[in-house]
């Protein structure tokens, strides 16, 4: 290995599996059976001898408390090496971008010289979980080899059924506020004073365009299907609405607030997914005869005052990654924001607008740039593709490096926004 | 120390028992922030700020209300919404309009701002009556008022001058009017350089902080120069506080309040309290000193110990105080002299003593009294004493102003402590209601004043005595 400070991570491709519907043909497959799916295509498209990998990062958002480390359990379920060290972590929505990261941290550390990083979430395998009280009361007597089955019965008289028997749902809200991170989006829509008319129109453009990307064949190389235990195929994603209009999208009741203006129709919506990328140091790549995509410029992790705006953070993270790039607005040629309102969005762009902004939160003299919403997000967003919480920052991951490779541009700006008012931001450049 | 009008108000029987009986209204409890400062004192609150032109504070305005999380209302004026546009928009705090100067249906502002500063005549008072008439009934419980205008002494027109004072009164006497909602008035005198001073003491007197404060004034100069910056949050983190007499009531609430804000106190008091006082820095993790401040030793020993700390001083409080009241023509030599050398000769001498070892930046908070400015029946002692330190602080604040060290006082009217407790019941049942807001402050309401006073933001506030009083009808 090289010394460290020569080494360079990139990114050589990356796979993700359809992005489907919460409660649909996915519902079977746990996180680990999608993660284990995406991974799989991942080595079937960049076909690498087993022994190459040195560890894999993965993430998830709605982790199975029997087993959190998923990414381990990944590799075993795929039959890979058990001498592959695998770890998950957790960092709400930007928790595979910072996976792919961390990957790319310890490439160019020289931890590793082949590494698989990404994420995948099946919300609709949340867990529903028995009240801590009954818990409580039973653990004494079950664990307890001195029980007899007089403290049974005696237990038994002690539930409470209201308390210690109804299941609790899992928690969607912010724990620190109470509120769904809708509410927090209709908030921040009507402070920005961002109409429900824009709204729905951004909304539009995400699902028309991501409709004609998945038409074109453009993100054909980037999915693989996933085989369902039926032994079924799913090729494709199912949420993206191509022949969506203005006018079906005004007629949605909005979801979060009486007078809102936040939909159904212009969030994302809770979806199973799972995305993997295969990352190598530079020289490595090349004597593996593999062809580098991509590589990190820079990046930028961050957190606001959730009690503030909830899901402002890109607007911190954006403008502070392209400054840690070297770099300046112009040198920027593609910008992927992650969607998960649409509201949050045109929140995010209007804020980057502003001076004072830019000033107090940043310390910079100007304004990041006014963006016009169509010069964002070329292929849609999780508006249209929906939202696997450990799933999309990957997503983007991919579909920027390869953007970039096709469009011959050079360099992408990728900006997340997660519960607890956390945010992430990085800038890709072609290789 | 309860007051028990409060108390027994909160039950709704009693309520309605009141109200059907036709007794006049008890008083409202006022709502408090005794938490750690935040980044947003008025989160979400709707704000009016009403201007009688575009002036040289809009801009600051605007940053204040939006910065702290107000929600602005503006009248209609192009100039002005253009700025509070600006501003607003990184911020995602776009101010609303108010159509015809109407407020929309259910909306109970918390704050009123009038920008009087660009006072021109005697005419102009018209729009400060035309503002308030319009909002003031909607204010809502526990509202704050705040007049800024330019200090009538700095004005070279008679004119100018005549009604920026007249501002004043206008202001006292609405204090008293909205009082019976637990809500404040209060004005602020902005010299014309020290603008940029405004926005912290505005953060303070708008928030909930300030919650006993009414119908007072303050000046804003430029005297003291600062060279640290201003934190929203943890105001005193780092600094180390004197506090004489903080093992009990008002000073252990200034001692508790000043350690939530990241300080280092010093927790002095004589040795008979060791056990209050030992409590107490147990629970703030503060330093102990003993000493009888009467002593002349007394400034030697806590310069001692200051430099034992190696962390030099910051703030000091001048907290101990004693009161022996007695009928000046019953009034014996011994607690005469007593009561002036705890309470002001000490202050002096200690205070000559520390001023060498205090760092920049420093504040120096002296605990006057209502009683000082006005005087009370038995008090000659007590109220000769606390109007010295008036003057004390006003002789001393140019003196260390270059130094970066404001020096101000702050005269508490009646708080619920043991010591007015001990006043006899039916005294105390009067004393706690003559004022605008019907009840007695709390040593918190005290204690939040002087940590605001001795934060690094309350640098455009020296030589001023702020009177803590609920707007008290004596002494004004």
């Amino acid at each position: 290995m090289k010394s460290s400070n020569q080494r360079r991570a990139v990114i050589i491709g990356g796979v993700r599996t359809p992005f489907l519907r919460a409660f649909g043909d996915f519902t079977p497959l746990s996180t680990i059976d999608l993660g284990a799916a995406a991974v799989k295509g991942l080595l079937t498209q960049f076909p690498i001898a087993w022994k190459e990998i040195d560890s894999m990062i993965w993430s998830g958002v709605v982790l199975p408390s029997a087993t959190v480390n998923v990414g381990r359990e990944i590799l075993f379920d795929l039959g890979l090496p058990m001498e592959i060290d695998a770890y998950t972590i957790t960092r709400v929505c930007t928790s595979s971008l910072s996976a792919i990261t961390l990957a790319a941290a310890a490439i160019e550390r020289g931890e590793a010289d082949v590494m698989i990083a990404g994420g995948s979430d099946s919300t609709s395998n949340a867990e529903v979980k028995m009240p801590q009280s009954l818990v409580h009361k039973f653990a004494p007597v079950v664990l307890s080899p001195k029980s007899t089955v007089k403290d049974y019965f005696r237990l038994l008289t002690q539930l409470n059924p209201k308390k210690d028997l109804i299941p609790q749902r899992p928690a969607i809200r912010e724990r620190l506020t109470g509120e769904l991170m809708g509410e927090s989006a209709e908030k921040m829509a009507s402070r920005n004073q961002i109409s429900r008319k824009s709204q729905d129109i951004y909304a539009m453009q995400s699902h028309q365009r991501a409709a004609k990307a998945i038409e074109s064949g453009r993100f054909a190389s980037e999915i693989t299907p996933v085989t369902l235990p039926n032994g079924r195929k799913v090729y494709t994603d199912n949420i993206v609405r191509g022949n969506t209009s203005l006018k079906k999208l005004a007629k949605l009741k909005p979801a979060f607030a009486k007078n809102g203006s936040l939909t159904a129709g212009n969030s994302s919506t809770l979806t199973d997914g799972a995305a993997a990328v295969l990352l190598m140091e530079i020289e490595k790549a090349k004597a593996l005869g593999f062809t580098p995509l991509s590589q990190f410029r820079s990046w930028s992790y961050d957190a606001v005052d959730p009690t503030d705006q909830l899901l402002i953070g890109p607007a911190i993270s954006m403008p502070k990654a392209v400054h840690r790039a070297g770099m300046v607005r112009k040198d920027i040629d593609l910008i992927d924001i992650h969607e998960a309102f649409a509201a949050q969005v045109l929140s995010v762009l209007k804020v980057l607008g502003s001076d004072q902004f830019a000033k107090d939160r940043l310390g910079y003299d100007k304004a990041f740039d006014t963006i016009d919403p169509k010069d964002i997000n070329i292929h849609g967003g999780s508006v249209a593709l929906g939202h696997p919480f450990a799933a999309t920052g990957a997503r983007m991951v991919i579909t920027m490096s390869n953007e970039l490779k096709l469009s011959g541009k050079s360099t992408a700006l990728l900006g997340i926004c997660g519960a607890g008012a956390l945010s992430a931001a990085a800038v890709l450049e072609a290789v | 120390m309860n007051d028990y009008m409060i108390q027994l108000t909160k039950n709704p029987i009693i309520q309605k028992l009141i109200h059907k009986m036709g007794l006049p209204k008890p008083p409202v409890e006022l709502h408090r922030n005794n938490n750690p400062w935040e980044e947003r004192p008025f989160n979400d609150q709707p704000v009016v700020i009403g201007q009688i032109c575009k002036s040289a504070i809009t801009k600051i305005l605007a940053e204040t209300v939006v910065k702290g999380g107000g929600n602005p209302f503006i009248e209609n004026d192009n100039t002005i919404l253009n700025i509070f546009n600006e501003v607003g928009h990184g911020h995602g705090r776009l101010p609303q309009v108010l159509v015809q100067n109407e407020l929309p249906e259910n909306l109970s502002p918390k704050i009123l701002i009038f920008d009087a500063t660009n006072l021109q005549k005697p005419e102009d008072l018209n729009r400060v009556y035309t503002f308030f008439k319009n909002y003031l009934r909607a204010l809502a419980l526990c509202g704050r008022v705040m007049i800024v205008s330019r200090p009538p002494d700095t004005q070279n027109d008679i004119s100018i001058a005549a009604t920026s004072r007249a501002l004043e009164g206008f202001m006292r006497a609405m204090a008293r009017e909205i009082g019976f909602k637990g809500a404040t008035a209060n004005i602020v005198y902005a010299a014309p350089d020290a603008e940029n001073r405004l926005e912290p003491v505005l953060r303070f007197f708008l928030s909930e902080r300030s919650a006993y404060i009414s119908g007072q004034p303050l000046h804003i100069n430029n005297r003291v120069i600062s060279d640290e910056p201003i934190p929203k949050k943890r105001p005193l983190d780092g600094k180390t506080a004197l506090i004489t007499g903080a093992a009990r009531g008002i000073g252990a609430a200034i001692a508790r309040t000043m350690a939530r804000e990241g300080a280092h106190v010093i927790i002095m008091d004589r040795p008979g309290e060791d056990i209050p006082a030992g409590k107490l820095a147990a629970e703030i993790d503060g330093h102990l000193l003993f000493c009888d401040i009467t002593e002349p030793s007394a400034g030697d020993q806590m310069y001692e110990k200051i430099e034992k700390l190696g962390n030099g001083l910051d703030i000091i409080v001048h907290n101990a105080g004693i009161t022996r009241d007695k009928l000046l023509i019953n009034m014996k030599h011994e607690i005469w002299d007593q009561v002036l050398h705890v309470n002001f000769r000490a202050i002096l001498r200690v205070n000559k003593k520390l001023l060498p070892i205090m760092r920049s930046n420093g504040r120096i908070v002296c605990l006057s009294s209502v009683s000082g400015i006005a005087g009370n029946r038995g008090q000659t002692n007590y109220a000769a004493s606390k109007a010295g330190v008036i003057g004390f602080i006003s002789a001393l604040a140019p003196e260390v102003s270059e130094k970066g060290i404001a020096v101000n006082a702050v005269a508490p009217g009646f708080i619920e402590t043991q010591m007015t407790a001990q006043i006899p019941f039916a005294t105390r049942l009067v004393a706690r209601r003559l004022n605008n807001l019907n009840q007695g402050g709390t040593p918190d309401d005290v204690a939040e004043t002087i940590t605001f006073l001795s934060s690094p933001g309350a640098f455009g506030v020296t030589g001023q005595v702020l009177r803590i009083c609920g707007g008290a009808l004596i002494g004004a």
